[in-house]
């Protein structure tokens, strides 16, 4: 094309190349797209590992590292400082205790220090930083089912960070010209609730190291986190193919958004399962006894419980009403006691007139962008008021009222009945219309409670109940 | 041309140019208000907010420079604080409202519980402020409320509004700065975007975000006279 005829197309020219740009920078497709589809390809019959970063030891540290790890260590400090990590010890010791068996004896990398955490986010997800912590959150936490899956992601993570990966891609981003806008565009895109107070922060503290830990690296590191996650998997006796299960897992789409984020993204999910199937072939045949061990769902659950109860509730606060059912039903398959009864209630009663399960025509890509729309104008309680206003949306608020109410009662009259499921049956009836039996479940949940937090919240509901004719 | 010929030494030229240049130097004035919207609750004077607790502050500044913009999370921080500062002072000296001490003020004591009931709340006021964002006007018809849940913070009894703090703002290298004038592109800038909110009932009672150009972290002065125009429209209460 002559440069005249550029000039003269100089606008739309100039979007796509950003558009261009932007995708090859964030996602990795573009010119480099097209050498990972040739690499596909040869993955049909066989599949190495080519490394794509320098083995650790070969890494030098320079002064636009050190910048970096600086700020990533106040960020850090930041997280914890405004109670987005789950301050829970035995969570805490279970995933180190994880992380740490995948690592090899003896390493001892220069700037790293290994931290497992928690983030208390509701969307699954997980990232590295390069200082060596590394953030599970309790939605991906509250998703999987076994301690294998756990290993599968804390070893793509633990890759990150033993191959450098965010130093060099920070290197990398900070050599092009269009950084500023990609920024700018994942600012744009940033999901609300917890997740979203995550990655403002890490935009501010961090802005490159955003792009890459928890929007993916480049295509080719994500791809070489993969397989050498695998190996480390076979290394620490975790069965290999349980990677695969868990972007299965990651597949599901309850809430019917588009996550961002890189396990849905870089690549496509699709692409990474057949390119790790691929991989996995004859590893996969070998078959230990702690493999097996290491796949059983209940010791996993009981490990795990107090952090997917946490995440059920953050799940509800964060309006994604048909994740807390869907993970709240899991617990109570597991083990119905009070306490897990009483989430399920909890969850029913705040799905309210949704549906507990979207519909195949609102997860095509357009229903998906139309539902983000609203959400992102309509309050909670407007949504609830439309929804009402239908008969499907009355009805489902009929069974979900009732499902929640028989839970309710079922997590009182359990052995060690929880205080909290009175407090939820008030709520119930408040909304229902049934004042003296709200006031009663209220007074209940007080008594039971005397030191709750949310007890001047309820005694302003008593008083507000008394107040009604 | 720009205007008509006709126009030309007319009084609407001059109209319009007045306008226009009106419109330009408030544009980039280095102080500006953006918007104040208050809840009718505030305006018909059924609600009055003499005590507010304000909730640790959120403002974010980056260093932008020609390889793009590098992190100040320790001057972030230490930003946060003085914005916190300066709207308890502002409040306080222009609208005689006491500011109480905040619930978990120092989070490094607090329990685990008390910091996430704060965290939440915090989320929470960022879930609603993306939808203030979308139609601020409906603060004044008193459409945003983060329901009562504002109550387990347990602020002091007495405390009739809590103030919700954001920022974001940046300053620039000198290399950015001088390609910032003969190329044009953002300044430096912080934008505020602050929420009163009813301590009992949750409802947004006002909404300002107030903006300066200069850098963020030294402009001390910029940053006290930008709060000031953004709380102008609230009533002083009588002491």
């Amino acid at each position: 094309m002559s440069s005249l005829s550029i000039l003269k197309r100089g606008r739309s020219l100039i979007i796509r190349l950003f558009c261009v740009s932007l995708l090859t920078s964030v996602c990795g497709v573009g010119p480099k797209g097209t050498a990972t589809a040739a690499l596909l390809r040869q993955d049909q019959t066989q599949t190495t590992i080519k490394p794509q970063s320098p083995a650790n030891e070969e890494f030098k540290f320079e002064k636009v590292d050190l910048e970096l790890l600086e700020q990533v260590n106040l960020l850090d400090r930041r997280f914890e400082r405004e109670g987005l990590v789950l301050d829970d010890q035995a969570t805490v010791a279970y995933l180190n205790r994880v992380g740490k068996s995948l690592l090899p004896r003896g390493l001892k990398l220069e700037n790293v220090s290994w931290n497992f955490r928690a983030l208390r986010d509701p969307q699954p997800n997980a990232f590295a930083l390069p200082n060596g912590s590394i953030y599970v959150s309790t939605g991906l936490l509250a998703l999987m089912d076994n301690e294998s899956q756990l290993a599968a992601i804390l070893a793509h993570e633990l890759t990150h960070v033993l191959r450098r990966h965010s130093y060099l891609q920070n290197r990398s981003n900070r050599k092009k010209f269009l950084t500023m806008n990609i920024i700018a565009a994942v600012g744009a895109y940033a999901p609300g609730g917890v997740a979203g107070a995550v990655i403002t922060i890490a935009t501010a503290v961090a802005p490159f190291i955003v792009i890459a830990t928890m929007y993916g690296y480049s295509r080719d590191l994500e791809r070489e986190a993969d397989l050498k996650g695998i190996d480390m998997m076979l290394a620490a006796e975790y069965p290999p193919e349980e990677m695969v299960n868990v972007m299965r897992l990651l597949n599901k789409d309850i809430e019917g958004e588009n996550i961002r984020f890189f396990y849905n993204d870089h690549p496509a999910l699709d692409e990474r399962i057949k390119y790790l199937s691929s991989y996995l072939g004859a590893r996969a045949d070998v078959v230990t006894p702690q493999m097996e061990l290491n796949r059983e769902k209940a010791a996993y659950f009981r490990k795990m419980e107090p952090a997917m109860r946490h995440d059920i509730q953050l799940s509800i606060n964060g309006g994604r009403f048909r994740s807390a059912v869907f993970l709240a039903d899991r617990l109570v398959d597991f083990y119905p006691d009070s306490e897990n009864l009483f989430w399920l209630a909890e969850a029913y009663r705040t799905l309210g007139p949704r549906t507990e399960q979207l519909a195949e025509k609102e997860l095509t890509n357009s229903a998906k962008k139309d539902a983000a729309k609203k959400r992102e104008k309509r309050t909670v309680e407007e949504e609830e008021r439309e929804l009402l206003a239908t008969p499907a949306g009355q009805e489902n608020w009929k069974l979900h009222e009732k499902k929640a109410e028989e839970l309710y009662l079922q997590a009182t009259t359990r052995e060690n009945p929880v205080a909290v499921a009175h407090r939820g049956l008030g709520m119930l009836y408040e909304k229902l219309g049934r004042s003296n039996e709200a006031v009663t479940e209220y007074q209940k949940y007080l008594e039971l409670a005397p030191a709750a937090l949310d007890r001047e919240r309820i005694q302003k509901h008593v008083e507000a109940l008394r107040r009604t004719p | 041309m720009i205007f008509p010929v006709r126009l030309r030494n007319s009084r609407k030229l001059r109209i319009v140019t007045f306008a226009f240049s009106a419109l330009l130097f408030g544009g980039l004035s280095p102080l500006a208000a953006r918007a104040q919207f208050l809840h009718p609750k505030i305006t018909s004077k059924e609600v009055t907010v003499r005590k507010i607790v304000i909730l640790p502050a959120k403002v974010d500044v980056v260093r932008d420079s020609m390889k793009g913009p590098e992190g100040m999370a320790a001057e972030s921080e230490e930003l946060s604080g003085r914005v916190e500062r300066a709207v308890a002072g502002v409040l306080g000296d222009q609208k005689h409202i006491n500011t109480l001490s905040a619930p978990a003020s120092s989070p490094a004591s607090a329990d685990a519980q008390g910091k996430y009931t704060v965290a939440d709340i915090q989320t929470k006021f960022d879930e609603l402020l993306a939808k203030v964002m979308k139609k601020r006007k409906d603060v004044k018809k008193g459409r945003f409320s983060m329901g009562d849940e504002v109550l387990n913070l347990n602020v002091d009894k007495t405390a009739d509004a809590i103030v919700f703090i954001r920022g974001r703002g940046q300053k620039l290298t000198s290399g950015k700065k001088t390609f910032v004038m003969l190329v044009g592109g953002m300044p430096a800038y912080l934008i505020m975007q602050i929420g009163i909110v009813d301590a009992h009932t949750g409802d947004l009672l006002v909404y300002t975000d107030p903006v300066f150009a200069g850098d963020p972290t030294t402009a001390v002065d910029r940053l006290r006279k930008a709060l000031e125009k953004g709380f102008k429209k609230l009533p002083a209460i009588s002491q």
